[in-house]
C-alpha cells in the first residue's frame, strides 16, 4: 500500500472509530470518501467489516447504516465485496442485540430486497441475502416459541376477558370514527367469536391459535393508538415552534446533526409484525397478560370505570345465585392453614376462586406452611442427646426417621430467610435477622463494587482501580501468618471493616493478622502511611533522563514532569524510585501491599 | 466479476440456528437427582423455579441463574424441585434417586453430635476407591457444616491431583469459613485483592509438584508432615476451628503402599480420630479395617460408592487441571483476575526441582528429599509452572524445601539467547527475590 493510501485508509477507519451514535454527518462522510477512492475499496470493506465485527453490540448498527449507505450510493464494487461476509456478519450482529435494535436490522434488510433503481436487481447478491432471509424466518419461529410458551395457557373464561377488552378498545375508536365499516366489521367478528367460544369445547390448540390472533389484533390496535399520539404529539410541537423562532432554528440546528436512520429509512418503515414490536420487555403480570400495558396509550380512567362497574354488577349477580342456592361458603376463621387446606380440596368452589385473587400464591402459602412445619418439628430437639446419632456403622447405614423428618430441616426450613443471591440461609432470632440485613447490605455493597459504581474514593488512581474493579489473585499466606490468621476477617459482612478495606490504602496483611479476633474493629491501627503522603512523594527528574516523561510499569499510565517552585526543580509527583525503576507512588504501595 | 481479488474466497459453512435461547423445564422429586453429565465445550444455564436444590451440598439460589461449564456434577432435589435450564448444545437430562443421600445426613448429624458436644470437633479421614466420590463427600460434609451453625471446618485435600482453592499438584488446608461457590470445579476463589461475588478463602497450600505420589513417596509424606505441624498449630490457636474439626480428602486407596503404612502414618500426622471409607470392595474393607481398627478403635464407617458420582476419565481429569491453572491467574467468568507478565533474568532466577523417583532410581532414601538444581534453559522449562516460595532467591536446598509457598508463576517464554524469562505472575510487579521449585504441570496458554 503506498503511503497516500496508507493515509486515507488510516483516516476512514479513525473517522469510523468515530461512528459510536447514530449520526449521519459521519455516515455521510464516510460515504464520501468510499465514493471518491473506489481503488481502495478492499481496504474500506476490510475496515467496515472489522469495525461491526469488533465494536460492542449497542454500535454495530450504525456500522451497519454505513454500509448501507456507501453500497446505496457508491453501488458496486462495494455490494459485491461486502456480499461476501454479509450474511455472517448480519447474523452474528442480530444474535448480539436487543430487540428494538434488531427490528431496525429487520427494516434496513427490507430496504435491501427492494430492487435497485440503477440496476434493477436487489442491492446485495442474491445468495447472501436469501440466507439472511432464511435466518430471520427461523430466527422469529424460534422467538415465536419463546414467545408463546410466555402466555398462559388458555382456557375460555381468559379469552373471553381478552375479547371483551378487545370490544372495549375498539368501541373507543369508533367513537372517534364513528362511519370507519372495518372498525364495524371488527366488532362484529369479535361477537361471534365470543359465541362460538360460549357455546363450542374447543381444543387447547385451537384456544392457543385464538389467543395468538387475539395477541396480533391488540398488537396492530396498539400501534395505531400509537400513531395518533404521536401524531397528536407533533401537532403540538409545530404550534410551539411556531411561537417561537428561536425555538425554530435550534430545531433546524438539531435536525442537521439527526439520525441517519431517521431520514433515510422513514418511509420503509411501515407495520410490521407484532412478533418483534410488542414482546420487547419480560412478560407483563399474568392477570391481563395480553393487555398489560394497555393504560399507558388509553384515557385510562374511562377504560377502569367501566371494567369495574362491570366486575361489580357481575360479582354481585354471582353472589346473590349462589347465596340463594345455599353455595356459599364462609370460613370461620381466616388463618393460613384452614384456607390452604379449603383451596387444596374444593378449589371448584368459585366464591373461594375469588377470595384467591387477594391472596398470595399457593406456591408461598405452601413455603409459609413448610417453615412453620420445620419449626415445630425441631423444637425441644438437642442434637447431644440423641443417642442414634452416635458415630458408628449402624446408625449411618440405617434410615433413622429422626433425621429424615426432623433433623434435616435444620439445614434448610428452619432457618427460613434465604438469600435471594446466594442462597445462604438465616434464622428468625433477633440476632440471625440483623447478620441477614448485614448480609443483604453486603452483597449490595459487594455488587457495587463489582459493577464499579459507588466509589466515593478521593484519590483518582485507586478510585479508577477500584471502579472497575480490577483485581489479582493474592499471594498465598506463609506457614505463620496462616497458623495466626482469622477468618472472621474475609467473613464478616459487618460494614466497618469492608469500608475500610475499600479506602483504605494501607490495609496492610501485618495490620490485618494483628486483628483481635472477629475483626470487627477497624485495621485503622495499622495504618501508618495515608494516602496524602503518598501522592506528597515526589521524584526530581533526574539530569540524565532524555524525555521528561516516564511510563509507570504498572498502570502503564505516562508521567509527564511539572515545574516545582518550592525546589526550583522539575519533579515527577506522586512517583517513587524503586531500584531505578520509576512507578507511581499509590501503584507502588497497593501492589507492594498485595504483594507482602 | 470473477476477476475481482478476493472474490473467489470460500465462505464459512452455513451454520444452523442452534436451540441455544430455548428454554427447558425440568422437575426432579424430592430425594432424586439431575446428574450433569456436561462435555467439556458445553455451557448451561440453571435457575430454579421453586423448591430447595443443592449441588454437592451448596443450596442454590431460587430465581437466580447459575452458570456452568466444563464441569460435572449433580443438582440434588432436597424438596420437590422445578428449575428452568439453557444449554448452548442438545442436552437430555436424566433424572434418579438418591440412594446415599441419607446415609450422608445421618453422618452430618453424627458430626454434627461431636461438635455439638466438645470444644474439639472431629477429624474425620475420607478415604475410598477410585472414582467413589470422596471429594464430592468432602464438599457435600463442608458445606453442611456451616449451614446450621457457624462452624469454620477445616478442609484438607491431601490428593494432589485435585485442585481445591489451588491449582494441581498441592495439598491444602483451607478453613471453609462461608459458602462455596457452586458453580466452581475448585470450590471457588482463594483470596484476591478486590470484591468477589462471595466470601474468598484463604487456603495454606504445600507443593508436592508432581502427578503420582509414587514419584516420591518420602516428598509426600515430607509435605504432609509440614502441612500437619501448620494445621495442628492453626487448631490450638483458632478456637472456632478447632470446634469446627477437619474434614481430610484423600488420593484413593490403589496409591498407598501394600501394608497401608502411609495411611497409618496420615491418621497419625493428623490426629485423625475417625474414618469414612467409600468402597464396594469386601476384601479392600477388610484390609483397611484391619489396620487402622487398632489405631482409631470402632471409629470407622463405611459407606457405599456415592449415586451421584459420574464415571469420568483421565481426559477430564485433565481439563479440570488445566481449567483450575487458569483460574488461578484468570479468575473466571464472575471473578475476572489480571495476572502480570514479568521479565525476568537468568541471574534473578534459582530454580530447584524435587527428585522423580521413577527416572531417578539410583537414589538412596536420604536423598529423595533432596532438591535438584534445574538449569535454566527453553527445554526444560518452557510452558512450565513453578511455585515460587518464601525461602530466599539464595537460601540452600534444605531452607527452600522447608519454606511455605506464595503462589505459583507460569514460564511463558525462554529466551536462551538473550538470557531472559518472562514468566506469568498472579501479582502485578517484579518477580519475587525468591527461590522457586519446578512442578510437573505444563500449561499453554
Amino acid at each position: 500500500m503506498d503511503p497516500e493510501a496508507e493515509r486515507i485508509v488510516k483516516d476512514f477507519t479513525s473517522i469510523l472509530e468515530e461512528l459510536t451514535f447514530n449520526s449521519r454527518p459521519i455516515i455521510t462522510t464516510i460515504t464520501k470518501i468510499a465514493e471518491e477512492n473506489i481503488s481502495y475499496s478492499q481496504y474500506f470493506v476490510d475496515a467496515l467489516e472489522n469495525r461491526i465485527d469488533k465494536c460492542v453490540p449497542g454500535q454495530k448498527l450504525y456500522a451497519f447504516y454505513a454500509v448501507d449507505s456507501i453500497c446505496k450510493n457508491a453501488g458496486s464494487p462495494y455490494t459485491i465485496y461486502f456480499s461476501r461476509n454479509l450474511f455472517s456478519l448480519y447474523k452474528k450482529t442480530y444474535l448480539l442485540v436487543d430487540n428494538n435494535t434488531r427490528s431496525k436490522l429487520i427494516n434496513m434488510f427490507k430496504t435491501w430486497m427492494t430492487p435497485n433503481e440503477a440496476t434493477g436487481g436487489p442491492l446485495f447478491e442474491g445468495a447472501a441475502l436469501e440466507r439472511i432471509e432464511k435466518f430471520l424466518i427461523k430466527a422469529s419461529a424460534l422467538h415465536q416459541k419463546n414467545f408463546q410458551l410466555k402466555l398462559p395457557t388458555p382456557t375460555v373464561p381468559l379469552l373471553l376477558r381478552d375479547i371483551d377488552k378487545l370490544t372495549v378498545l375498539t368501541n373507543e375508536r369508533l367513537r372517534n370514527l364513528p362511519n370507519d365499516e372495518k372498525l364495524l366489521m371488527k366488532l362484529n367478528v369479535l361477537s361471534q367469536l365470543k359465541q362460538s367460544l360460549q357455546r363450542e369445547k374447543l381444543s387447547q390448540d385451537a384456544l392457543r391459535q385464538v389467543q395468538l390472533q387475539l395477541k396480533q389484533i391488540f398488537a396492530q390496535d396498539q400501534k395505531v393508538i400509537q400513531d395518533s399520539v404521536r401524531r397528536q404529539q407533533q401537532q403540538n410541537e409545530q404550534g410551539e415552534s411556531k411561537q417561537s423562532s428561536k425555538d425554530h432554528t435550534m430545531e433546524n440546528g438539531s435536525k442537521e446533526t439527526g439520525s441517519y436512520n431517521n431520514n433515510v429509512h422513514s418511509e420503509s418503515s411501515t407495520p410490521f409484525s407484532p412478533l418483534f414490536s410488542s414482546s420487547s420487555g419480560s412478560t407483563p403480570p399474568v392477570s391481563s397478560t395480553l393487555f398489560g400495558n394497555i393504560s399507558s396509550f388509553l384515557p385510562a380512567q374511562n377504560f377502569a370505570e367501566i371494567e369495574r362497574s362491570n366486575k361489580i354488577s357481575s360479582l354481585n349477580k354471582l353472589y346473590e345465585s349462589l347465596n340463594e342456592e345455599g353455595l356459599l361458603y364462609e370460613p370461620p376463621k381466616e388463618s393460613v392453614v384452614t384456607l390452604y387446606n379449603k383451596l387444596n380440596k374444593d378449589s371448584e368452589l368459585s366464591s373461594i376462586n375469588d377470595t384467591v385473587k387477594n391472596l398470595p400464591p399457593i406456591s408461598t402459602l405452601q413455603n409459609i406452611l413448610f417453615d412453620c412445619k420445620a419449626y415445630f418439628s425441631t423444637v425441644n430437639i438437642n442434637v447431644s442427646n440423641i443417642p442414634s446419632l452416635q458415630f458408628n456403622q449402624q446408625n449411618i447405614a440405617n434410615k433413622n426417621p429422626l433425621v429424615t423428618n426432623s433433623l434435616i430441616n435444620l439445614l434448610y426450613r428452619v432457618k427460613s430467610n434465604k438469600c435471594s443471591t446466594c442462597g445462604k440461609r438465616f434464622g428468625n432470632a433477633p440476632e440471625e435477622k440483623k447478620l441477614y440485613n448485614e448480609h443483604l447490605d453486603w452483597h449490595f455493597r459487594i455488587n457495587n463494587r463489582i459493577k464499579g459504581s459507588s466509589v466515593s474514593s478521593t484519590s483518582a488512581s485507586l478510585a479508577a482501580a477500584a471502579n472497575k474493579n480490577i483485581q489479582s489473585r493474592n499471594w498465598y499466606l506463609s506457614a505463620l501468618e496462616w497458623i495466626n490468621f482469622k477468618d472472621d476477617f474475609i467473613v464478616s459482612t459487618k460494614e466497618v471493616v469492608d469500608e475500610d478495606r475499600q479506602t483504605n490504602s494501607q490495609n496492610n496483611r501485618a495490620g490485618i493478622v494483628t486483628l483481635p479476633s472477629g475483626g470487627k474493629i477497624s485495621s485503622a491501627t495499622g495504618s501508618n502511611v495515608s494516602e496524602e503522603s503518598l501522592y506528597n512523594k515526589f521524584v526530581a527528574v533526574p539530569e540524565s533522563s532524555v524525555d521528561m516523561t516516564f511510563k509507570c510499569p504498572i498502570c502503564k499510565d505516562v508521567v509527564s514532569s511539572v515545574y516545582d517552585e518550592e525546589s526550583g526543580e522539575w519533579i515527577w509527583k506522586n512517583t517513587v524510585s524503586i531500584d531505578g525503576k520509576y512507578f507511581h507512588a499509590t501503584c507502588y504501595h497497593e501492589t507492594s501491599k498485595n504483594s507482602r | 466479476m470473477s476477476l475481482l481479488p478476493g472474490i473467489n474466497e470460500a465462505t464459512e459453512p452455513l451454520e444452523l440456528v442452534n436451540d441455544s435461547n430455548e428454554v427447558h423445564s425440568l422437575a426432579i422429586p424430592i430425594g432424586s437427582q439431575w446428574k450433569v453429565d456436561l462435555p467439556s465445550d458445553f455451557k448451561l444455564a440453571i435457575t430454579i423455579k421453586s423448591g430447595i436444590a443443592e449441588v454437592l451440598g451448596t443450596e442454590l439460589a431460587n430465581d437466580t441463574e447459575y452458570h456452568f461449564q466444563n464441569w460435572k456434577f449433580t443438582v440434588f432435589a432436597v424438596e420437590d424441585v422445578e428449575l428452568s435450564w439453557k444449554c448452548t448444545q442438545s442436552l437430555q437430562p436424566k433424572i434418579e434417586s438418591n440412594n446415599t443421600a441419607s446415609q450422608i445426613y445421618n453422618l452430618h448429624f453424627a458430626l454434627e453430635k461431636v461438635r455439638n458436644s466438645s470444644f474439639y470437633g472431629p477429624k474425620v479421614l475420607i478415604i475410598g476407591e477410585r472414582n467413589s466420590g470422596k471429594t464430592s463427600l468432602c464438599r457435600i460434609l463442608s458445606s453442611y457444616t456451616i449451614k446450621f451453625k457457624s462452624y469454620q471446618p477445616l478442609l484438607i485435600n491431601l490428593d494432589p491431583n485435585e485442585s481445591i482453592f489451588s491449582p494441581p499438584g498441592c495439598l491444602t488446608a483451607t478453613p471453609i469459613s462461608d459458602l462455596l461457590d457452586p458453580q466452581s470445579p475448585s470450590w471457588g476463589q482463594s483470596m484476591t485483592s478486590g470484591a468477589t461475588a462471595l466470601h474468598s478463602k484463604q487456603p495454606y497450600v504445600e507443593n508436592f509438584g508432581m502427578e503420582k505420589i509414587s514419584s516420591n513417596k518420602q516428598r509426600y509424606m515430607s509435605n504432609i508432615e509440614q502441612l500437619a505441624s501448620a494445621v495442628n498449630k492453626r487448631i490450638t490457636s483458632d478456637a472456632l476451628v478447632q470446634r469446627s474439626g477437619c474434614i481430610i480428602d484423600s488420593p484413593s486407596l490403589d496409591q498407598y503402599d501394600d501394608n497401608l503404612d502411609d495411611l497409618e502414618q496420615i491418621i497419625q500426622r493428623l490426629n485423625v480420630n475417625m474414618v469414612v471409607i467409600i468402597c464396594d470392595d469386601d476384601g479392600l474393607y477388610q484390609k483397611v479395617n484391619n489396620r487402622v481398627k487398632p489405631i482409631i478403635g470402632d471409629l470407622m464407617i463405611r459407606l457405599p460408592k456415592l449415586s451421584g458420582v459420574i464415571e469420568t476419565d483421565d481426559v477430564y481429569k485433565r481439563s479440570l487441571q488445566r481449567s483450575a491453572i487458569r483460574e488461578y491467574f484468570y479468575g473466571n467468568i464472575q471473578t475476572v483476575l489480571s495476572p502480570f507478565t514479568a521479565g525476568v533474568d537468568y541471574n534473578e532466577l534459582t530454580i530447584w526441582a524435587p527428585r522423580d523417583l521413577t527416572y531417578d532410581t539410583s537414589a538412596g532414601k536420604d536423598e529423595a528429599l533432596e532438591l535438584l538444581p534445574v538449569t535454566l534453559e527453553a527445554s526444560t522449562l518452557q510452558h512450565a509452572i513453578i511455585a515460587i516460595t518464601y525461602a530466599d532467591k539464595n537460601a540452600n536446598k534444605e531452607e527452600v524445601s522447608k519454606a511455605s509457598i506464595m503462589g505459583f508463576g507460569l514460564i511463558t517464554e525462554v529466551n536462551e539467547k538473550r538470557q531472559k524469562m518472562r514468566i506469568l505472575l498472579p501479582v502485578p510487579g517484579r518477580f519475587p527475590h525468591n527461590a522457586a521449585i519446578l512442578t510437573s504441570s505444563r500449561y499453554l496458554e
